[in-house]
């Protein structure tokens, strides 16, 4: 876990070590203070985690039902249901687009806005914007901009694309699409700022030795700076990864509810759908487990993909 | 390094990027101010008058006014808690040595790589069955078991940069662990207190789905993330109503943006880079 522990200062380095008085001193009035945390933490946080194992393995067809052990009968409902396919695909479909665009525009992004090009500073301002709004905001921004009267519609229209206009967010073949364009549209901005912020961390020479060298910009920018903050690329990748895996729900809920039929139902709305909506509750917490395992994978991929070479 | 010619087609990526940021959020602005037809007919043409007549609709139909009472009092109470609970928690393991507090500390650190997204369902059962299901308060309590590793893994570093010769004369002067912990670390972590709170003010107040599930639709509680999707359903298609309305839920957070945002800016970005 050495790419996640913090960089400043802290974990990754051993403490200094104390003299033998010091460090008597600094143990009086220890670790005792940090239980409430732990056990808050423990409560609300890991309890709930490890419940959902549990409930995966119940039969529990309603908060008010009778609940049976189902063992690992819930797999393979699960694994039988086209629904949960269809959910599989579109996460894929979701991560393999959103991803890469995202991490690789937000890094050529963070590295214009590292260069202080004239503007730079209005733009970081906007660019932060998305990282401030609530999801229900975004949501209600986009539901304004994509619905048959909306922003897209009218801009179609005003420069005579008219039959290039749709009903995104209810059409089968644009749904999914949408959230994509959600997660693009908030997610690249802030991310280049992270990235931005890292860049200019990168000492100046390293970029100008290269170009004496007769490099150019394109290359300064891949070959030299990115395998400086190639671990941080990563650890920001992992992060959007799990965002994006578990965070769709809620934009999936505000914005097409799954709908039409499943075609934008993905897996982190599934589990929400079949717990309070068609409250199939072993169903539910079982995709969880799969959505937990999968996120698990994920980030082990992702570290290996990012690991230091040099 | 020199932005030469070859810099056109990025200037042009980024400020239509920029483009598609703004162009959003100033139709959400402009609209706010029409009404639907105008809306429908000119939607970039500017508002021709500066009526708020969409805010006040937006306010009482969605009962706006409570919605941001609650979400105020929830977002207030756990940043309160946070500091309750993580300040102790950082003092305690920047300052001991031991394995334990190693261990403990690797734990928090751990804790970013759990979605709370996952555990929604278990959690609305444990709200259940402490009876404080429909509460406002169960969120006070919940909120920040979220917030705990970002919190605890700030306010470690920034107290591990406090000299351990500080604590010694104190304790010479008969100061009890309390003392130090008040009088010494406290004062001196003051900016990393700030991000904490920044940070969490932040997600605390657009937090959507837990409150959604676990405080539930009644207007008496509901937090204004909450209150506010239920626009859409209740003006059918008011654009100028649902835009209006929210706007008004982003105030809190734009000002406070505006007067911060240097500091916002870095602990947004130190928030990150710790996970």
């Amino acid at each position: 876990m050495t790419t996640l522990t913090p960089t400043r200062g802290g974990t990754a380095l051993p403490p200094p070590v104390p003299s033998p008085s010091a460090a008597r001193r600094r143990r009086e009035g220890g670790t005792i203070l940090a239980v409430p945390a732990l056990v808050w933490y423990l409560v609300f946080m890991v309890g709930p985690m490890a419940a959902i194992f549990v409930v995966a393995a119940l039969h529990w067809p309603g908060m008010l039902q009778p609940v049976t052990f189902a063992g690992l009968g819930n797999v393979r409902t699960v694994l039988d249901d086209p629904v949960f396919w269809e959910a599989v695909r579109n996460t894929a479909v979701q991560l393999a687009v959103a991803l890469p665009v995202m991490i690789t525009c937000a890094y050529m992004l963070g590295y214009y806005v590292a260069q202080r090009p004239p503007g730079h500073r209005v733009v970081r301002y906007l660019l932060f914007v998305p990282g401030l709004i609530s999801t229900p905001a975004k949501a209600m921004v986009f539901y304004a901009a994509l619905s048959p009267d909306g922003l897209a519609n009218g801009a179609l229209k005003a420069v005579g694309l008219g039959s290039l206009t749709d009903a995104w967010l209810a059409s089968p073949s644009t749904a999914l699409g949408c959230l994509i364009a959600l997660d693009l549209w908030s997610g690249i901005g802030f991310t280049a700022v992270l990235f931005a912020a890292r860049l200019s961390s990168v000492p100046d020479e390293v970029g100008e030795a290269a170009q004496l060298d007769g490099a150019g910009h394109w290359r300064t920018m891949w070959r030299i700076h990115f395998p400086v903050i190639r671990d941080y690329v990563g650890v920001v990748t992992m992060l959007q990864f799990l965002w994006t895996l578990f965070g769709s729900a809620q934009h999936v809920l505000l914005l097409t509810q799954g709908g039409p039929g499943a075609s934008s139902t993905t897996l982190s709305f599934l589990v929400y759908q079949k717990a309070f909506i068609a409250a199939d509750l072993g169903y539910s917490q079982t995709v969880g487990v799969f959505l937990f395992l999968i996120g698990l994978v994920g980030l082990l991929l992702i570290r290996r993909s990012f690991r230091q070479t040099h | 390094m020199k932005l030469g010619k070859s810099w056109l087609p990025a200037h042009v990526l980024v400020w239509t990027y920029v483009v598609l940021l703004v162009v959003p959020l100033y139709y959400f602005l402009a609209s706010a101010f029409k009404t639907n037809e105008e809306i429908f007919g000119s939607p970039f043409a500017p508002p021709s008058s500066l009526d708020p007549g969409n805010f006040s609709t937006a306010f009482q139909r969605a009962d706006l006014g409570l919605a941001v009472v609650n979400s105020g009092l929830v977002t207030a109470c756990s940043l309160i808690l946070t500091l309750a609970l993580a300040i102790p928690a950082a003092f305690a393991l920047a300052r001991s040595t031991g394995r334990a507090a190693a261990a403990l500390e690797k734990v928090f650190s751990l804790g970013f790589l759990i979605p709370t997204f996952a555990a929604l369902f278990p959690t609305f059962l444990l709200a259940a069955a402490t009876g404080l299901f429909h509460t406002r308060t169960f969120m006070v309590l919940f909120l920040p078991a979220t917030a705990m590793p970002l919190s605890v893994v700030i306010l470690v570093q920034f107290m591990r940069t406090v000299p351990a010769e500080m604590e010694e004369a104190a304790r010479i002067d008969g100061a009890s662990t309390f003392a130090v912990l008040r009088h010494i670390y406290t004062p001196m972590c003051l900016p990393g207190i700030a991000t904490v709170l920044l940070l969490n003010f932040l997600t605390f107040w657009n937090e959507y789905l837990y409150s959604l599930v676990i405080i539930g639709p009644d207007p008496a509680q509901r937090t204004v993330q909450v209150a506010l999707p239920t626009l859409k359903a209740i003006t059918g298609t008011d654009y100028g109503v649902l835009t209006a309305g929210t706007i008004l839920t982003l105030v809190p957070v734009w000002i406070v943006y505006t007067v911060l945002q240097k500091r916002m800016q870095r602990a947004l970005i130190s928030g990150a880079v710790k996970m």
